[in-house]
C-alpha cells in the first residue's frame, strides 16, 4: 500500500497529528477538557460511533458507500429491546445484531448483484428502515413496564479494567477486524475489489460476494452500535442514530480512506471518529453556538475531502 | 555508443538555413528528482519535414514533447520556434506559439456533437434579439463540415462524437489542430489503435500537411512506419540523443540497435512437435485447440473480436464457454475463478484490468495466489514473501521493491507483474491479449522470451494481437479473425510471416 517513503509516511499520520493538535489546543483553552468526566464522556460517545465507522470503512475500502447505518442502528436497538423483554438479554442482543446484518444483506444483494448505485440504494434503505422502526415501535421508546433488564442497562454504565465497558467493544472489534483486513485472503480481496473491481474479477476474486459481504459486515456493526446505544439510553429509541451515517462517513474520510475505494485503514477511521467527537466536545466546552458548531463540522468534512483529492493528485 | 552526427553539423549552419528550422532545440536539460530525463539534447525539425522521435520508454521522448508543448519547463537549454526564442509556461502558450500536440488518448466530450468537439474553445457566437450571446450553430456546423471535408471525412457533424470510430475521432482532433494554424504538429503514437486502411488515410493527411510546410514530429513504437514515413529520425536513449539519421540511412535493425545499445538477433521459434492437449473449445468446428509447448495466435484488429474470444476462454465473456481442459473432461467456464481453477491465466489487453494500480507489486502478485500460500483464515507471510521475491527475480521486475505501488512502474514492468501473478500460480495455459502493446522494445523482447520459456517448459499460450509481426515471430499457428469470425489460418510449417498474416486477414470470406 504505502510506498514507504518518509513523506508518504508523514502524510499517513496527518489524522493522528490533527487529533493531538486539536486535543492540545482545547486543553489549553479550557481546563474542563481534561477532567475525568469529560474524557470518559468522549470515550463513550466515540466508542459507539467507532463501531459504525469500522463497518463503514469496510464498505468504503470495498468501493462502496452506506447511508443506512443510522436507521439500522435505531432498528437494531429497538429490535434488541423488544426481544430482550420477551426472551432475555442474549436473544435480544443477537436479534438486534441480526436485524442489522439483514439490512446489510439487502443492501449488499441490491448493490452487488443487481448493480444499483450504492448511494441511491442505501438512501432508499435509510428511509425505508426508519419507517419500519416507527411501524414496529409505534413511534414510542421501547423500555417495557419496568425498564430493560438491569444486567443489560448495567453494561451501559459498567466499568472493566478501568474503562467504560462500552469502550471495550470497539477495541476488541478493531483488533480482530484489522487482522481480518490484513492477514486473511478475505481482507485482501476487499482491498482488491475496491482498488479495481474489473482487475480483481479477472484475477479470480468473487467480487460480487465480496462487495455484498462488506455491506453485511457494515450492517451487523451498525446493529452492534444500535444495541450499545440501547444499553446507554436504557431503552430502544426509534429516533436514535440520526445523522450517524454522516458523522461516520466524515470520520472515515478524515482517517484517510479514499472514497473511490481500495485505500483505508480501520484504526485511522477510529482516529477520524475521535477528531469528530473531540471537535464537537471542544466547541461545546468553549460555548460556541450550536449553529456555528454545524458550520465548523461542515468545513472540516469538506477540508478532509479536499485533502483526499489533493493527495490522490500527487 | 555511436556518436551524434546530425545536431553538431546543423548547429554550425548558416542563418539562412536556420530560418528553415521550424523548431530548434539546443542543450535542453531536465531533471526529475534523481533522474536526468533530458541531458544536453539537441533536436531540430525543418519546415515541411516529418521527423520521427524514437527511443525506449524512459528514454526522454515524452519529456521532450512535454517541454515543447508547455506541460513541463526545461531546467536549461534553449528552444527556438520559427527562428524566435520560445519558452512555454503552459500548454496554452505552446498552442499560441503554433505547436499543437495530438495525444495518444484523445480528449473528446463523448456526448457532444462532432462539430462542437471540433470547435470547442472557439465556438462562433451570435447575438439573439440583438443582445443575448448564443452559439451560432449554423456557422459552427458549416465550418466543421468544411474542415472535415479537407481531410476527406464525410460525416454528419451534428451527430455525437462517440458515434465515430477512434480513427475518425483522431481526424477530428487533427482538423481541430489545423484550425489553429499550427506550424509544428506533434503526434504521439497515432497509429497504435488504427487499422491498415486508416493508417494509410492518416499518412495521406500527414503528407499533405508536410507539403503545406508544417513541421511534423512523429512518435511511434512501430519502427516499420518510421522507416516508411520519416524524413529524419532522432534516436534518444537515457535522455541523450544517440544518433540522427536522414531518410534512407536507417533500417529497423539499426534503430533497435541505437535505441537499446545492443545488436539484436531474433530467437528462432521452438519447432518441437506439440505435446498433449491443454485446452480446446467445445464448439462444432472447435477452432481453438491448444497443446503443450504450443503458441497459438489470433490475429485481428481493433473490433475484430479477437480480444473477446480470449476473454471468453477465461470465463469472463458475456456467456459461459464450454471447454475441454487438460484432464480431458468438459468444463463450463462461468467466471474467471473457474478458468483459474483449470490452470488458465489471462493477461488482459488493458493493463489497468490486469493490475490493481493503487496497490503494491507484492499485493498484485499475491492476489490470485492467496489461498495457495495459506488458508482461508491466514496468509502465510513467509511463504508470500518468498514467492514474491522469487517472481520478481524471475521476471526481472525493476525496481526490486515489492512494496512500491504498481501504478508507478513502467508499462513493461507492469506487464511483467501481470505475468508473474500467473506464473506464481503455476498455470499451464496463458491467454494473452495484446501482450506488448505500448511497451518498449527491450521489455517487448523480454516478454517474448518469457512466452517462449513458458511454452518450452510445457505450457500453452494463446495470444491475440494486432501486431502481426509479433504473431509471426511468436506463433506456431495463427487464426485470422474478422468481424468475430475466424476467416483464415496460417501454419508455421507453411511459412509464416507478416505479409501472409496480413493477406489472411484481408482476404474476404
Amino acid at each position: 500500500m504505502a510506498s514507504g517513503s518518509v513523506s508518504s509516511r508523514l502524510l499517513g499520520q496527518i489524522p493522528l497529528v490533527t487529533l493531538l493538535v486539536l486535543c492540545a489546543a482545547t486543553a489549553l483553552m479550557t481546563d474542563r477538557f481534561l477532567s475525568p468526566v469529560n474524557l470518559n464522556n468522549i470515550l463513550v460517545q466515540s466508542s459507539i460511533m467507532a463501531v459504525i465507522a469500522i463497518g463503514m470503512t469496510f464498505v468504503i475500502i470495498g468501493g462502496g458507500f452506506d447511508l443506512s447505518v443510522g436507521s439500522t442502528a435505531a432498528l437494531s436497538g429497538c429490535v434488541a429491546a423488544m426481544v430482550m423483554l420477551e426472551a432475555g438479554i442474549g436473544a435480544g442482543v443477537v436479534a438486534g445484531i441480526l436485524a442489522g446484518a439483514l439490512v446489510g444483506l439487502v443492501n449488499g444483494i441490491v448493490i452487488a448483484y443487481l448493480r444499483v448505485n450504492p448511494f441511491i440504494t442505501t438512501l432508499g434503505t435509510m428511509v425505508l428502515v426508519r419507517g419500519l422502526v416507527f411501524l414496529i415501535t409505534g413511534g414510542a421508546p421501547i423500555e417495557g413496564d419496568y425498564g430493560l433488564p438491569s444486567a443489560f442497562v448495567g453494561f451501559g454504565s459498567a466499568r472493566f479494567l478501568g474503562l467504560h465497558a462500552l469502550v471495550w467493544v470497539p477495541i476488541v472489534l478493531l483488533l480482530v477486524l484489522s487482522w481480518v483486513m490484513h492477514a486473511t485472503p478475505f481482507g485482501r480481496h476487499i482491498y482488491a475489489t475496491g482498488g479495481g473491481r474489473e482487475a480483481a474479477y479477472l484475477s479470480g476474486v468473487p467480487v460480487a460476494r465480496i462487495t455484498a459481504s462488506t455491506y453485511v459486515i457494515c450492517g451487523a456493526l451498525a446493529g452492534v452500535a444500535g444495541v450499545m446505544l440501547a444499553a446507554r439510553l436504557q431503552s430502544g429509541q426509534p429516533t436514535a442514530g440520526e445523522f450517524y451515517e454522516l458523522t461516520a462517513i466524515a470520520a472515515v474520510v478524515l482517517g484517510g480512506a479514499a472514497l473511490h475505494g481500495g485505500e483505508g485503514t480501520l484504526y485511522k477511521s477510529v482516529i477520524g471518529v475521535f477528531i469528530m467527537i473531540v471537535l464537537g466536545n471542544s466547541l461545546n466546552l468553549l460555548n460556541v453556538d450550536s449553529y456555528w458548531q454545524r458550520v465548523a463540522i461542515g468545513v472540516v468534512i469538506i477540508a478532509a475531502a479536499a485533502a483526499d483529492s489533493l493527495r490522490s493528485k500527487r | 555508443m555511436s556518436q551524434s552526427v546530425g545536431p553538431e553539423s546543423r548547429s554550425t549552419s548558416s542563418p539562412a538555413e536556420a530560418d528553415r528550422d521550424a523548431v530548434r532545440v539546443r542543450g535542453l536539460c531536465k531533471v526529475f528528482g534523481a533522474t536526468r530525463a533530458l541531458d544536453q539534447v539537441d533536436f531540430t525539425v525543418a519546415v515541411g519535414e516529418i521527423h520521427a522521435l524514437v527511443g525506449e520508454n524512459g528514454a526522454g521522448k515524452s519529456t521532450l514533447i512535454r517541454i515543447l508543448s508547455g506541460i513541463h519547463q526545461a531546467d536549461s537549454g534553449s528552444i527556438h520556434v520559427a527562428g524566435r526564442p520560445a519558452r512555454f509556461g503552459s500548454p496554452r502558450e505552446a498552442i499560441a506559439g503554433g505547436i499543437v500536440t495530438i495525444p495518444q488518448e484523445l480528449r473528446m466530450v463523448p456526448a457532444m456533437s462532432i462539430a462542437e468537439n471540433l470547435m470547442l474553445g472557439s465556438l462562433p457566437l451570435t447575438r439573439r434579439l440583438g443582445v443575448l450571446p448564443a452559439i451560432d450553430r449554423r456557422r459552427m456546423n458549416d465550418e466543421a463540415r468544411e474542415q472535415l471535408a479537407r481531410l476527406n471525412l464525410d460525416v454528419d457533424v451534428r451527430a455525437p462524437i462517440r458515434t465515430l470510430s477512434f480513427a475518425e475521432q483522431q481526424l477530428v482532433a487533427i482538423a481541430k489542430a489545423l484550425r489553429r494554424q499550427c506550424s509544428v504538429f506533434i503526434l504521439d503514437e497515432p497509429t497504435a489503435a488504427l487499422e491498415a486502411r486508416e493508417i494509410d488515410r492518416l499518412f495521406a493527411v500527414l503528407a499533405r500537411m508536410k507539403a503545406d510546410g508544417t513541421a511534423i514530429i512523429y512518435i511511434s513504437h512501430r519502427l516499420d512506419e518510421i522507416v516508411a514515413l520519416a524524413d529524419r529520425c532522432t534516436v534518444l536513449r537515457d535522455g541523450r540523443v544517440v544518433t540522427v539519421r536522414e531518410r534512407g540511412q536507417f533500417e529497423i535493425a539499426d534503430l533497435i540497435e541505437a535505441m537499446t545499445g545492443r545488436v539484436t538477433a531474433d530467437e528462432a521459434a521452438d519447432t518441437r512437435p506439440p505435446g498433449p492437449e491443454l485446452l480446446a473449445e467445445q464448439t462444432k468446428d472447435a477452432p481453438i485447440q491448444l497443446h503443450a509447448g504450443q503458441t497459438l495466435g489470433i490475429a485481428g484488429l481493433l473490433g475484430s473480436g479477437a480480444d473477446l474470444k480470449v476473454r471468453g476462454l477465461f470465463g469472463a465473456g458475456p456467456a459461459p464457454v464450454s471447454v475441454r481442459a487438460a484432464n480431458g473432461g468438459a468444463t463450463l467456464l462461468k467466471r474467471p475463478g473457474d478458468a483459474i481453477a483449470q490452470g488458465i491465466g489471462l493477461v488482459p489487453g488493458t493493463r489497468s484490468l490486469g493490475l490493481i494500480m493503487n496497490q503494491s507489486v507484492r499485493d498484485n502478485i499475491l492476489l490470485p495466489n492467496l489461498f495457495q500460500i495459506g488458508s482461508i483464515f491466514r496468509i502465510d507471510r513467509a511463504r508470500a514473501d518468498a514467492l514474491v521475491n522469487e517472481m520478481m527475480d524471475l521476471m526481472d521486475i525493476r525496481p526490486r521493491r515489492p512494496d512500491i505501488r504498481v501504478g508507478s512502474l513502467s508499462g513493461g514492468n507492469q506487464q511483467k507483474v501481470i505475468l508473474a501473478k500467473w506464473l506464481a500460480r503455476r498455470v499451464s495455459v496463458l491467454l494473452l491479449d495484446e501482450p506488448t502493446h505500448g511497451i518498449d522494445i527491450a521489455a517487448k523482447m523480454h516478454v517474448h522470451a518469457l512466452i517462449r520459456r513458458f511454452t518450452h517448459d510445457g505450457g500453452g499460450v494463446l495470444v491475440s494481437s494486432s501486431d502481426l509481426g509479433e504473431l509471426a515471430r511468436l506463433c506456431d499457428s495463427v487464426l485470422a479473425m474478422r468481424e468475430r469470425q475466424i476467416v483464415g489460418r496460417v501454419e508455421r510449417a507453411d511459412g509464416m510471416n507478416e505479409a501472409r498474416l496480413r493477406a489472411a486477414l484481408e482476404r474476404t470470406r
